[in-house]
């Protein structure tokens, strides 16, 4: 296992009295994707301005490559790359102008430019719109050409805060393929995301965060596994027995009885599972493997308790 | 600490590359960029000047009698070098910052926030030294053909003594850039700020203050020390003290309203 090329320690920040991030830990390392997990407000987009020096935070510490990002933040800058959350892209320029001017904010500076940006102008699908203005570009091809920016000066980190929110499937899947080619190609990148599929299937490791701190991290199936238990059993609406199930399973301790348009979602262990069929022999239930979809449900229930 | 790096930034390539950013948009629509701002002083000299020379026929300058269209001439250099660079921080750099969302693309890079704010100063002032430029041609003209009397041959200096007023002006304009909480506020510093300042400062008239706190305000004001350089080399060839007030005054602007236009700015984009 190589060392991550990104540290952080201990990050922390408030707004105004409210802590929106609360003391992180996180590392990512070569050709790795670390994707970072929760809902609206759960402090994603502070870290990563954190950790990509938009903001300072109040406390805790990031390294690059070992070397601490505070001690030179220009030259470590030098090999991070960003695509923002909200639209950044400079209007004033046209498609392939805003490579070039964004390259501009970089030195030493990039090596055959010209050349590097007809390359990503290919990869990115973006060749044909090259001297078009960006407002002629649809949410996905906006989405495009703002990850292409971020990479025009070849980093080593990349942050991508929702690189996929918004755009419609097969925009999502084109943005997929273009994550997992730059993590092939020994990219360190973290990513935010709301889409539970997303950060299953891109991310080598996730951090689920809640209101500014952890609350699970590790392998994705793991991450599932140690805050979901094993299953999820769906009793539908329908089911005269569901009342009886739903209680049943809440003496037994099940926290997060969920119920999504009359339907009820419990995630279960093995063992709760076995006993289940022995005692509700004639109801009918499904049972599947948990998702982040349920880990966010039994999130959302969790703010209230916090409160 | 912190404020001393946010003045040396002036020197840091990224400040420059953020200058580059700007002119290079300038260049990219410079015709309509350029004309239309151009007319404004020359509307004003055709209205003023020559409009007013009927009725006021010389006006003692320094132990000479001139004429008011010459007078106006002068002015127009300070009315032009103070307008553009504030119009255009207060204007162009809101854009940028605050619908755009440029700044957040470049701050994200090796850009940091007083190079962008700089950046933005220093492409002010050029901004100041076009216009100026398009003034002193007009200028030219009219001495040509005899509407006003001036030293052609300092013409040449206009734009440069525009830059340096020009950086003054557009860090003070930066400040209400970061402050207005959306474009209609925007009325404030142009109407409250921007149009008496441009109206006091000897630039269509003469203005001589009783009082002596006033007075000491006029020799503070770089929009007053810009009118009477100008005007002192295009009448006389010789600034007196007033080159040296216009360096003191813009030093005096440049440096409190940079720091302050740098915080400001880093507590709005920033949330800092
Ligand atoms: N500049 C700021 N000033 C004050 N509060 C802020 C600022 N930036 C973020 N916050 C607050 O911090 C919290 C976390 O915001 P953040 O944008 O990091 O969340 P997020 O996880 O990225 O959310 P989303 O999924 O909606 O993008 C929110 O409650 C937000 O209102
Ligand atoms: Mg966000």
């Amino acid at each position: 296992m190589t060392t991550a090329i990104l540290e952080a320690r201990g990050l922390t920040k408030s707004y105004a009295d409210k802590i929106v991030v609360d003391r992180l830990d996180l590392s990512c390392r070569r050709g790795t994707v670390l994707g970072l997990l929760g809902p609206n407000g759960a402090g994603k987009t502070t870290t990563l301005r954190m950790l990509y020096g938009f903001v300072p935070p109040d406390a805790g510490s990031i390294h690059y490559a070992g070397k601490r990002f505070d001690e030179d933040r220009t030259e470590a800058k030098r090999s991070i790359g960003v695509c923002t959350q909200g639209d950044s892209l400079d209007y004033d320029f046209t498609v392939a102008q805003n490579l070039l001017i964004y390259a501009s904010y970089f030195r030493p500076r990039v090596e055959n430019l010209e050349g590097r940006v007809a390359e990503l102008l290919d990869r990115f699908d973006l060749a044909e719109y090259a001297d078009a203005s960006p407002h002629v570009l649809s949410g996905g091809f906006v989405r495009r050409l703002l990850i292409a920016r971020s990479i025009v000066h070849r980093p080593s980190v990349l942050f991508l805060d929702e690189p996929t929110t918004g755009l419609d499937p097969s925009a999502r899947l084109d943005v997929w393929e273009l994550i997992d080619s730059m993590r092939a190609e020994g990219l360190a990148i973290v990513l935010t995301t709301h889409y539970m599929d997303e950060a299953e299937r891109l991310s080598d490791e996730l951090l689920v965060i809640h209101e500014g701190r952890k609350v699970a991290q590790g392998e994705p199936h793991r991450v599932i596994d140690t805050v979901l238990g094993d299953h999820v059993i769906i009793v539908p609406r329908g089911e005269p027995a569901r009342e009886e199930i739903a209680a049943w399973l809440q003496a037994r301790g099940a926290e997060q009885v969920a119920t999504v348009l009359g339907e009820l979602r419990v995630p279960v262990t093995k063992q709760d599972l076995v006993e289940l069929t022995a005692r509700f022999t004639e109801a009918t239930w499904q049972v599947r493997p948990p998702n982040l979809d349920d880990l966010f449900i039994a999130l959302a229930r969790r703010k209230g308790r916090f409160r | 600490m912190r404020g001393l790096k946010s003045l040396t930034a002036v020197a840091d390539w990224q400040s420059w590359a953020v200058f580059r950013r700007n002119a290079l948009v300038f260049l990219r629509h410079w015709r309509t960029a350029v004309i239309p701002p151009a007319m404004e002083p020359v509307i004003f000299f055709v209205a003023f000047g020559l409009g007013f020379s009927g009725y006021i026929e010389t006006l003692e300058y320094r132990g000479v009698d001139i004429n008011y269209a010459t007078y106006v001439a002068a002015g127009l250099v300070a009315y032009t070098g103070f307008g553009t660079p504030y119009y255009e921080a207060l204007y162009s750099a809101y854009f940028r910052m605050f619908y755009q969302k440029t700044w957040d693309g470049i701050l994200a890079t090796q850009v940091e926030l007083p190079s962008v704010v700089w950046g933005e100063i220093l492409w002010g002032a050029v901004r100041g030294m076009v216009n100026i430029s398009i003034v002193s041609v007009v200028i030219a003209v009219f001495d040509l053909i005899g509407l006003v009397d001036v030293k052609a041959e300092f013409l040449i200096l206009m734009p440069f003594l525009g830059f340096i007023a020009g950086c003054a002006f557009a860090s003070f304009a930066l400040i209400f850039t970061a402050i207005v909480p959306a474009i209609d506020h925007m009325n404030y510093p142009v109407f409250l700020i921007g149009w008496p300042l441009s109206l006091v400062s000897n630039t269509f008239f003469p203005v001589e203050p009783q009082s002596p706190a006033l007075q000491a305000l006029m020799q503070i004001n770089p929009v007053y020390q810009l009118a009477e350089t100008a005007r002192g080399f295009l009448v006389l060839g010789d600034p007196g003290p007033h080159l040296l007030g216009l360096l003191g005054s813009t030093t005096l602007f440049l440096i409190p309203c940079t720091l302050l236009s740098v915080r400001l700015t880093r507590r709005r984009v920033l949330g800092d």
